[in-house]
């Protein structure tokens, strides 16, 4: 019997996801032990440990180097932390952070279950953190798993509303079925491969000349796509999206819209840069049909949306869209495209997470989430008003607000591939970008020119933690406008495959 | 049809030129149709073969009383099926199913324990904090009491 | 400060773009009560903007002014290689110039005219951030830096019209912003064809956003049929900022509704975005395809210029009609430029800056019209010249100067301009219209034009006699609040109508500006397709 060798653990890059692992130890415990009538400790120490974790993260980016765990140089890591999964884990953890800001006040003062509502909440962001850095099948259905289930408890966490119980169930039992596609194609992909570490899995893949692809091969690399298509919300398995982000607490849709969808993107891109390298000619049609429907679809439905929320769930769905484009052309654009989607998931983070913060702030007030609830805004609330154009337009894609660049970067993987099913997304896109701003520019229209539905122009009380979260917001969304390099910076460097030898 | 697929793959092999992306991209999206479709056949026929071979409650006129029976041909039923549970039961229940879960990990790790050597023997303590974490947390929460 | 420092915090052009931002910036800290401070800080911000403009101008060299000056190249998004170029030259220091002017008469104009529902903090900002995106879009020489300042635009002027407009203002306002949009959207698609497929002398790829070399290569390396699609692209784009006829109904909705001095901004200032486009970007980046798509641009031209006088001449509402007639006087301009020619294009650039005097002119008096009368409908109005008579007779200067009379601004952007379509450039070259080559296709243009001319004599005499002459109407017969132009309308409109005459009288003032710069570059056009 050979003898057992400790894995070679290196603490340093494991260290921002042991740091939320205890921060949750430390959360149970102190939960166990307060009273339930208070339990503001809660949220200060999940924001607080958030925080933490990401010291280990900036000094990792600091040093640089690629570090791979449970593998060797020759095949490959199943865990790899580099400056790709770096820059996500800290889009993952200051989400989160603003997240738990937008939970404070809601969950406190609605009669919720606050202790383990954050310690969902950081479960889930590390099942993120996990998936970041993920290079093997099953780690990354681990991380799946663990950053879904928590997530599924979270949307029904207003127990005794209807909609709520709705969109929990909902959302459970599309993940739970996506799950069951994507792991079915996932065990198709072990069987042809003999391997579940990607880089195995793209090497075994490479060895079928083009045009000889078994057709299992193709089954097996669509079923799980599309999985991770229902993790993003991409039409046609959009379905549950609307109602559960209509359904679930508006802090939980805002964590649903942007750091779940982050992930699946996360894991989306891993997949289809280093483990189907090769397979463009199954993804580039699939990414192409899913990219122009999400769009399309989502952005149609949203002209006729009236609840914020939902409009602000179709405009999500759209965004998706624009983010699947540039993997439509991968084979050709490559490093570009993953840097296009990268760079737009944080901008994309920065202004929908503040656009959720205006609505959970005015609904304060208004206690509705009917567009039509928000009139004249800007006579009792005026900076929220203005904040919620800023975040609306930059969604809409309105230089020098940092939507542009998103779009800019997704533009330009585009018509860099130079095909013509490039320049037809690109033009698509743009066409899409106009039917955006149309649902965009009614919300502020809403706010700015109608009047106050009820009359009622009593100000809006804006606790510090909203404040916090949309000062931080907005000063993210309006540099990234000006100055896009801030972003650029971060991601020019990101490359997936080499770090991993292929 | 599969068959013909794979003859087209097979008659292209000996000749490179014959591939073209055109067929490759057609060929690739012509098993994901298939294997839909099979789903769709596979279901239905299972079905539409039941429909025909079960006896049916009312064809030929012929009425059966049995079919309207929970278990059909097996016990009667007796008493409302609407009976209520103590939901305690359920929680108790949960709680096993975790912790019996959580052994199956502990066991492997015993039968190698002088293997893994200190390795191991920290990992599982801190597998074990963690799960005993959980116990902490399911007493503070009064999960333990009965009543 | 040094005009040529060539310094991003040194150059005079960086502090004029950015500090009617910076003054907004401050006004977003005051309280909305303070009006009165609003008021003098935006008018004390644009009048130092205007002072560094002045500054600029001193310091300009004339006798270069084909070469771009006071240019600052600094880096700004490394990743895609746009810089933050900005320059200017003869092209754009007459628009630049013109930026500068409206914008403090506007808030001079402001100061006494807060349009319902009042809010001058909000409104006086927004100018502000206006003047940003229009000085920053014609400086810019970066692809990038334009588009961005180009959209800057957008926003405030939805909300200008959104919130301060007439009583169809959403409708118009966001009609106004779906149409822009659409148009630059393609535009950066366009734009990014470019960056791409712009191939150095070498082969390697330019990847570059610069004008300059953008000028200087891709005219060569581009295939023609793309360049045509590019240049499709950027058609659409600037054509409906300008806008030309199938794309201008966004026009006289959005001048109709909006407040006075959001019109005299458009009407002034954003309009000339498009054409500036069309002569700073599209035609000498892409002058092969500008030679195939000149006829094209030639139809629609005058197709705008005819179209809009008819529709001159059935409105019933003044300030619609003056929007119809923007319509017809941009035609004229993209009927010069259409001809490729210094002589044409130079015509289109004076054009420019003409409509942007006596059109905005025009709004300003249709504004004060309004504010008097509580209506624009043409029927109502009369008298004018007997209860206003200094205002009427204002309005007729500018009624003259719009319908080209010589002697005032507005003849020298048209007559030029007809007389250009004379010669085309390229004047045995078969165009896409019946095979017909250059020469037959515009001298068939200018007889329209010409024709267009008159129409333009016949609706604006019959708007000025129908609001000027005549008694008042019983309705407003001993209406109080219709008095003659007071303080503040002076101060704002004297400038205007100083510059009317000016440029009427002495035409060389803007001619020797742009001349400089037009002749070399249309050369440059002509030896891109090898003499024509």
């Amino acid at each position: 019997m050979l003898a057992f060798v400790a894995p070679s653990i290196d603490y340093h890059a494991f260290a921002p996801e042991l740091i939320v692992v205890a921060i949750l130890a430390i959360l149970v415990l102190v939960d166990c032990f307060t009273s339930d009538y208070d339990k503001s400790s809660q949220s200060s120490v999940a924001g607080f440990g958030l925080l933490l974790a990401l010291i280990p993260v900036v000094t990792l980016a600091m040093d640089g180097t690629v570090r791979g765990m449970f593998g060797s140089p020759e095949s490959g890591y199943a865990y790899v932390v580099d400056t790709y999964s770096l820059i996500l884990k800290a889009l993952f953890l200051v989400s989160g952070y603003v997240v738990v800001l937008l939970s404070q006040t809601y969950i406190a003062e609605g009669d919720y279950w606050e202790g383990e509502y954050y310690q969902l909440l950081l479960a889930s962001i590390l099942g993120m953190m996990v998936m970041a850095s993920a290079r093997d099948l099953v780690s990354i259905f681990v991380a799946l798993e663990l950053l879904s289930i928590p997530a599924y408890m979270l949307a029904a966490w207003r127990k005794r509303d209807l909609k709520s119980d709705e969109a929990g169930i909902k959302y459970y039992l599309m993940g739970v079925f996506a799950s069951a596609v994507m792991l079915y194609g996932m065990s198709l992909i072990y069987g042809i491969t003999g391997s579940t570490l990607l880089t195995e899995v793209a090497a075994n893949l490479r060895q079928f000349p083009a045009g000889q692809v078994p057709p299992i091969v193709v089954l097996a690399v669509v079923f799980v796509l599309v999985g991770f298509g229902f993790k993003v919300s991409a039409v046609p398995f959009h379905t549950w999206a609307p109602d559960t982000y209509e359904g679930a607490p508006t802090p939980v849709t805002a964590f649903l819209a942007v750091a779940s969808k982050a992930a699946g993107f996360v894991a989306l891109m891993t997949l289809v840069f280093v483990a189907f390298p090769g397979n463009t000619s199954t993804i580039e049609p699939l990414m192409f049909a899913l990219s122009a429907a999400t769009m399309t679809v989502g952005n149609l439905i949203a002209l006729r949306q009236t609840n914020i929320v939902r409009l602000l769930a179709y405009s999500g769905v759209a965004q998706a869209g624009y983010m699947l484009a540039p993997l439509a052309v991968y084979g050709v654009s490559g490093t570009v495209g993953l840097q296009a989607i990268i760079a737009y998931l944080l901008i994309y983070a920065a202004m929908n997470l503040g656009a959720f913060a205006v609505v959970i702030t005015a609904a304060r007030k208004t206690r509705s989430g009917e567009i039509s609830s928000f009139g004249g805004l800007i006579q009792y609330a005026p900076s929220l008003a203005v904040l919620m154009c800023l975040f609306l337009f930059s969604l809409a894609g309105i230089p020098p607000l940092g939507g542009w660049f998103a779009k800019f970067a997704v533009f330009r993987a585009l018509v860099g591939a130079e095909t013509g099913w490039g320049y037809a997304l690109a033009v698509l896109v743009g066409i899409n970008s106009v039917i955006a701003l149309f649902y965009y520019a009614r919300v502020a229209k809403t706010m700015v020119m109608d009047p106050a539905p009820d009359g009622d122009l009593s100000p809006v009380r804006v606790p510090f933690s909203l404040r916090a979260a949309l000062v931080i917001t907005a000063m993210v969304t309006v540099a990234v406008g000006v100055l896009p390099g801030l972003v650029g910076h971060f991601t020019d460097s990101v490359t997936i495959g080499a770090a991993l030898g292929s | 049809m599969l068959a013909q697929v794979s003859d087209v793959v097979d008659a292209c092999a000996g000749q490179a030129e014959c591939v073209t992306s055109y067929s490759d991209f057609l060929r690739s999206w012509l098993t994901v149709g298939i294997f839909v479709a099979l789903g769709f056949v596979m279901a239905g026929a299972m079905l539409g073969i039941a429909m025909v071979l079960r006896p049916s409650s009312n064809r030929r006129g012929r009425f059966q009383e049995q079919k309207f029976i929970t278990y059909e041909s097996g016990v009667d039923p007796v008493g409302w099926s609407w009976t209520q549970t103590q939901v305690r039961y359920y929680i108790f229940a949960l709680l096993f199913v975790l912790f019996d879960v959580e052994a199956v990990f502990i066991f492997p790790w015993a039968t190698r324990l002088e293997i893994y050597d200190l390795f191991g023997l920290i990992e599982m303590l801190i597998f074990i904090a963690i799960l005993a974490l959980g116990l902490v947390y399911a007493v503070r929460k009064k999960v333990l009491q009965w009543l | 400060m040094d005009f040529n420092s060539g310094q991003f915090w040194s150059s005079p052009i960086t502090y004029a773009v950015f500090l009617p931002a910076v003054g907004a910036l401050v006004m977003l800290l005051i309280p909305r009560q303070q009006e009165m401070t609003h008021k003098v800080l935006a008018l004390i911000t644009s009048l130092v903007t205007l002072g560094i403009g002045i500054y600029i101008l001193t310091q300009f060299d004339y006798s270069a002014g084909s070469r771009l000056q006071g240019v600052v190249d600094t880096n700004w998004i490394d990743a895609i290689n746009a810089r933050y170029i900005v320059g200017l030259d003869g092209i754009s220091l007459p628009l630049f110039a013109l930026t500068l002017l409206v914008v403090p008469l506007c808030v001079i104009y402001s100061m006494d005219h807060i349009p319902a529902p009042g809010n001058a903090k909000a409104f006086l900002i927004l100018i502000l951030v206006l003047e940003t995106g229009m000085l920053g879009s014609f400086v810019a020489i970066d692809l990038v830096l334009f588009f961005v300042f180009f959209e800057v635009v957008l926003l405030p002027m939805y909300f200008l019209i959104g919130v301060w407009g007439g009583e169809q203002r959403q409708y118009a306002s966001i009609k106004f912003f779906l149409y822009t949009l659409f148009g630059s959207a393609l535009m950066i698609v366009a734009f990014l064809a470019l960056y791409f497929l712009t191939k150095n002398p070498d082969g390697s790829a330019a990847q570059t956003f610069d004008i300059r070399q953008l000028q200087a290569l891709s005219g060569s390396s581009i295939g023609r049929t793309t360049q045509l699609l590019i240049f499709g692209g950027m058609f659409v784009g600037f054509g409906i900022k300008v806008p030309m006829f199938p794309f201008h109904t966004w026009l006289p909705d959005a001048h109709t509704q909006a407040p006075t001095v959001g019109s005299v901004i458009l009407a002034a200032v954003l309009l000339k975005l498009g054409t500036y486009g069309f002569v700073r970007i599209a035609i000498p980046v892409l002058p092969e395809a500008a030679q195939s798509w000149a006829p094209i641009i030639g139809l629609l031209a005058v197709i705008g210029i005819i179209y809009g006088a008819l529709c001159c001449l059935a409105q019933t509402d003044m300030k619609r009609l003056i929007a119809f007639s923007s319509v017809a006087h941009m035609g004229y301009v993209m009927l010069g430029i259409a001809t490729l020619t210094p002589f044409g294009i130079n015509a289109a650039i004076f054009g420019m800056v003409a409509h942007g005097l006596i059109t905005g002119m025009l709004f300003f008096l249709a504004g004060s019209t309004k504010e008097r009368y509580h209506t624009l409908e043409i029927r109502r109005l009369g008298g004018l010249l007997k209860s206003a008579p200094r205002m009427g007779w204002i309005l007729g200067f500018c009624s003259m100067a719009s319908l080209g009379l010589p002697g005032l601004a507005g003849f020298w952007g048209e007559f030029p301009a007809i007389l250009s379509s004379y010669n085309p450039a390229n004047p045995t070259r078969a165009t896409v219209l019946f095979g017909w080559s250059n020469e037959v296709v515009f001298r068939i243009f200018m007889v329209l034009a010409a024709i267009g001319t008159v129409l333009a004599a016949g609706y604006l005499l019959y708007l000025y006699q129908r609001v000027a002459f005549g008694e008042p109407k019983e309705e407003f017969a001993d209406d109080p609040h219709i008095h003659d132009v007071n303080a503040f309308e002076w101060v704002s409109w004297v400038p205007l109508l100083v510059g009317i005459v000016l440029l009427g009288v002495y035409p060389n003032i803007v001619f020797s500006v742009t001349n400089e710069t037009v002749a070399p570059a249309v050369q440059q056009i002509a030896a891109a397709v090898g003499g024509g």
